[in-house]
Formats: structure tokens, sequence, C-alpha cells
């Protein structure tokens, strides 16, 4: 008996590598982006599809992170590599433009049952480039500005009544600059579209050399109302000061201000307001590369991934992100409670009168390259 | 095997080692500085300028400063423990100073970053014991914690090269200025300094070029504007992807480095002959 079942064993240890098949997962962002796979989205596609395993390999927040991935990408094309070595990457909406440029992605979103789901504007065009059927957006995420009440009882409802309460409240106002993290890019984006004239053209187009001129005034107001606050290190950073009191308001991601609440780091009254004319948010978008080595299983964690139950129950209820896929399907998944836990402080109109998206990406560098030249330099 | 034969064998790996892991990607970076869209150009240096010159000089300041300090530091730790008449209170320092040796950078700048913020543990403690009131707090989050973070960190380092040396040196001469009155200071500063200052030189420059190429202590304490030209380095290459001005910012550094890398050479040099 020994005799065969050795054997059968050694046989089944040797061989059960290759029946299984390991998906990689590459996300960009912070860890909450890679315990979202790890604890919750990987798991849950394992038990559906026995014997895979799903690796989720976090690349660091920020674009930063997003940028690594299309090194990784580019290294590999340049070196004419057959299989890539990922499989499903989550890249910033900066990035999923360059990528499609470069060829480097499946136009995968027809051959998934959710595609149809992903009806935003999002899912079509990414900072002004076209990215029609190559991206799955995962969730979207916003920044507003948060703020305590107990030192703030009326906030200001646009960026104008901010920068009068800012000058009322000399350094009460924190926000990380453009280096530290998107919040701050984020606001700075705002103020510009507050001040400087036309967002629709910032943020579709076409990009005119002559549109940067008129922007000299709007930075340096921004110049005076910066040296008048608090700069922070970083979007964490932000968060810390304000639930020391060492600051009253400053530009947060919504999704890191809930968990922060939700995990007892930030006080529970800390409120949330979206400033008129709006500050930018973004999605982060599912995509498959063209030479994937498990293009069907990448497909279908996507496709879960998508799926108004997953939107539902990891995007919005344990993660607090805006779904990526159709609202109402989502909505229909889930009770109210929830639901309206992510519309506490910013209603759904707010959100969609000022909710706006970053720039298209010439205007975006120009824009933070001329923030580095007049504000500060 | 002739024998000059088989000493070049034993150096290839070596050899091999820096050239492809040193020697070309430092090349690679110094090239890539004057690289203008294919083009050989010094537009990257003009943008560096342009953009950053206010980082440069805050960086190269904030270094020398700390320099300074960590100098001052050393010498005045390395000095008691060489001439400190209590025998315990030496032994505690002893065990002591060497810790922040043994903690990462990322580590000191996050732990600094609690404890320096304007409610952080400093403030709470000198609010607690009555010296401050929470209005007098100021947060220390700015150019004045990269250099408390280096200082902190450095200090060690040099001590313990310094107390090294110190403690290397012929007693006697000590002793025989004790027997005729000298003060400790005076000891320190007249004997014991002079013949520890190549030492302290080299301790000096080798934490120079070290702060300079830290990213983390002033991404996590002061990565707004002015900030190292590290963080601005990092800043360039993960918001817009341009290499081109983030390696004219590397080859500014190293010229800085150069600069001190020769005080050094030419020290060796002299010692040498």
């Amino acid at each position: 008996m020994r005799k065969v079942c050795y054997p059968l064993v050694a046989l089944a240890l040797t061989t059960s590598p290759v029946l299984a098949e390991e998906l990689t997962v590459l996300t960009a962002g912070d860890q909450n982006m890679v315990d979202y796979v790890n604890e919750y989205l990987g798991p849950l596609f394992e038990s559906q599809n026995p014997g895979t395993t799903v690796r989720a390999v976090g690349t660091g927040p920020g674009d930063a992170g997003s940028q690594k991935i299309l090194e990784r990408f580019d290294a590999q094309a340049q070196a004419n590599v057959g299989t890539w070595d990922a499989d499903v990457a989550v890249v910033h909406e900066k990035f999923a433009g360059p990528m499609v440029e470069k060829g480097y992605l499946d136009a995968y979103r027809g051959d998934i049952e959710n595609g149809k789901l992903a009806t935003g504007a999002n899912s079509k065009m990414a900072l002004g480039t076209n990215v029609d059927g190559y991206v799955m957006p995962m969730f979207s995420s916003q920044t507003a500005l948060a703020y305590n009440p107990a030192l703030v009882p009326t906030p200001p409802r646009s960026y104008e009544e901010l920068a009068t309460w800012a000058k009322e409240n000399p350094k009460q106002f924190g926000y990380n600059g453009i280096k530290g993290g998107a919040s701050g890019v984020s606001f700075v984006m705002g103020w510009i579209y507050a001040f400087a004239g036309d967002a629709d053209k910032l943020m579709n187009g076409p990009f005119e050399e002559a549109e940067t001129a008129k922007w000299s005034d709007a930075f340096a107001s921004l110049k005076d109302f910066t040296t008048n606050a608090t700069l922070t290190p970083g979007n964490a950073g932000t968060l810390d000061m304000l639930s020391r009191g060492e600051i009253s308001m400053g530009p947060v991601w919504v999704d890191m201000f809930y968990s922060w609440k939700a995990d007892g780091k930030l006080p529970p009254e800390m409120k949330l307001v979206l400033p008129a004319p709006g500050m930018p948010g973004q999605p982060m978008h599912y995509v498959i590369p063209e030479k994937s080595g498990h293009k069907d299983l990448a497909e279908k964690f996507v496709n879960l991934a998508t799926s108004p139950e997953v939107q539902a129950e990891g995007i919005v209820k344990r993660f607090n992100w805006y779904p990526g896929i159709d609202a109402q399907l989502v909505q229909s998944k889930l009770d109210a409670a929830t639901w309206d836990k992510l519309f506490t402080d910013i209603s759904p109109e707010d959100l969609a009168k000022n909710g706006k998206s970053f720039p298209i990406a010439p205007y975006n560098t120009a824009i933070l390259e001329a923030y580095e030249r007049q504000v500060g330099n | 095997m002739p024998v000059p034969f088989l000493g070049l064998l034993l150096v290839t790996p070596a050899l091999l080692v820096v050239t492809l892991l040193f020697i070309v990607p430092l090349a690679s970076s110094i090239t890539g500085a004057f690289d203008v869209d294919g083009n050989f150009g010094i537009g990257n240096f003009q943008k560096a300028f342009e953009l950053y010159s206010s980082d440069i000089v805050f960086t190269i300041v904030i270094v020398l400063l700390s320099s300074v300090l960590i100098g001052l530091c050393s010498i005045a730790i390395g000095g008691y423990l060489t001439l400190g008449n209590n025998p315990r209170a030496v032994s505690i320092l002893k065990w002591l100073y060497r810790w922040p040796l043994f903690i990462p950078f990322i580590v000191v700048g996050q732990i600094l970053r609690t404890f320096l913020a304007k409610n952080g543990l400093m403030n709470s403690m000198l609010m607690e014991s009555g010296i401050l009131t929470a209005a007098q707090t100021i947060s220390f989050l700015d150019w004045r914690g990269i250099v408390i973070a280096f200082v902190w960190k450095q200090t060690p380092f040099v001590t313990l090269l310094i107390a090294g040396a110190m403690a290397s040196l012929d007693r006697a001469m000590i002793e025989s200025a004790r027997n005729l009155g000298a003060s400790r200071l005076r000891i320190l500063v007249e004997i014991i300094l002079p013949q520890v200052l190549p030492t302290l030189l080299v301790g000096l420059i080798l934490s120079f070029v070290t702060m300079m190429s830290v990213l983390s202590v002033p991404l996590m304490i002061n990565a707004q504007s002015p900030t190292m030209i590290t963080a601005s380095m990092a800043f360039r290459i993960n918001a817009y992807g341009d290499y081109g001005v983030a390696n004219a910012l590397g080859v500014i550094s190293l010229m800085t480095t150069s600069v001190v890398a020769w005080i050094h050479l030419r020290q060796t040099m002299r010692e040498h002959r």
C-alpha cells in the first residue's frame, strides 16, 4: 500500500501547482486597496473558483503607485516579454489614458457580463483620452473639505467664502500642498476652477497653451491664501491635525474620512462640505493587460468585482467608496441606513453638482508646474 | 596560473558588481539629466533651477546646519565619555547614546511626526508640567523638525567614531594637563579636539552625504515647499513621470556631495603621505 501511496502523494504535490491558476492583481493606492483584495475580493473569488489563488501586490500610494505599474508595463513591452506578470491592474484615472495609447491594454469590457453596468462618463473618457472599452471603474472617490463643527459652526459653501473665512481665521485651514498626496492637488485644482475661469474647458479639453496664461491672478491669490494657511504632511497628515485640533478645516478624501471615523481615529462629530463650484474626484480603474497569461480568469475576476452585489457589500459598505458602476443598481442591494451613511454630509445633489473631475492631462501638468513656479518657489 | 592573472580573476566579480550596479546606473542618470526629448541640452537644469532653486538652497542650508549641530553634540558626548568624573553617569551615557543608530530614518520620521506636532507628545508634556500654555505651543513640523530628526539620528554615528578616537589618545597628556590645573572644557578644546579633528571631519562628511540622500524624513515631516531635493525628485517622477528634471536635481545633489567628498579625499591623502 505504501509503495503506491507515497508516489501518489508526491505526484499530487508536484502537479497541483500546475492545475492551480494564480491570478496576479497589481494595485496602486493606499494600504486599504491591498486590504480590499486580500481580505474581501480575493477570498470571495477563490471560493467561487476553487483551485485558483489571487495574489495582490500593492505598488504604493498616490500617483507613484500607478506610475510604477506603468513603468512595469513599459519594461515588459520594451523587452518583448510574451506573457506579462500581471493579470489585472488597478490604476488611477490619470494613467489609464497613457496605457491605452501605448496599446498595453485589452479591450475587455464588451466581453464581460457586467460591462454594460458601467454607465458613467468616466468609463469612456479618462482625463481627455478615449478609454472606452478598456476600463471598468472599481469605485469613485471624491475630495471634500472636512471641518470641526465645534470650531466652524457655519462652514463656507464656496471657495469665495472659504477665502474670506481663512483670512479671518489664520492658520486654521490646513492642506498638504501638492507634493504630499492628491487631496492637496485636488484643492488646488478646485481653486483654479473657482478663480481662473473655464472649468469645463480644463476638464474636457481641448488643450490650448493660451489658457495657461489666465491663471496668474488665481495663483497669486492662492499664494496669499497659503501663507495664511497651515501646511500639513500628507493626506493622512491633514486628518491627523484635524483630529488633534491643530487645524479646523482641510481637504480630504471622503472615503478616508469615513474610514478614519469608523476606526475611531477621527472624532465622530467631524463633518464634510463640498464647496461650490466643486472639487475633483476620480475613479480607480480595473484594467487587463493585453499580454496577461490568464485573460479568461482576469475577466471573470473583474466581472465579479463590478457586480452590483460586490459593489454594494465591498465598495460601499465595507470601504466607504462611492460605487464605480451605475449607482441605482448598487443602492437596490443595500439597506437604506448603509446607503445614507455615504451621503450624510454631502447630498447626492451636491455630489452631482459639485463633484468635478480632474483637468485633462496636459492642463493637470501645467497647473501643477505653475503652482510650483508661482506658489512653491 | 601566473599570479597577476589570478589576482585579476579574483578582482573581476567585485569589479563587475561595481560596474553594473553602480557605474552604469550613475552614468545613465547623469546622461539622462542632459537628455531633453532625445537631444542633448541643459533644459532640465534650467527647469530645475526655475522651479526648485529654493529647495536646493533649503537642502544645503538644512544639511550644513545639521552637520554643525551634530559636530557640537558629538564633541560634547565624546568629551564627557573621555573626561567624565562620575563612572556611573559615563557608563549610562555610553549605553544610551548609541540607540538611534539602530533606528531607520523612516521610523525616526514617524516618531518625530507625533512627538513634535503642535498638540503632540512634547508640547503635551510641557503643558502638563506647566512650562507652556496651550496658546504658546507651536508645531515643529517644518525645517526644524528635519534638523531635529537628522541631528538625533546622526549624532550617535559621529560620536561612535570620535569617542573611539578620543579613547585611543595618550592619556598621559590629559593627566598632565589636569595636574597643571586645566579645566575639563579647556582640555577638551585645546588638547583632545585638535587630535581627533580628522576623525570628526570624516564622520561629519559621511553624515552630510547620508543626510543629502534621505527621502523619508522630509516626506514624513515637511513635504511642503521649500522641501529637500529628494522630495522634489520623487515628486517629479511620481507626478509627471519626468526623469529628466529629476536626474538634473540628482546631478545637482551629486555635485554638492562631491565638494565634501573632495575634502574627504584630500584629508585621506594627507594622512597617507
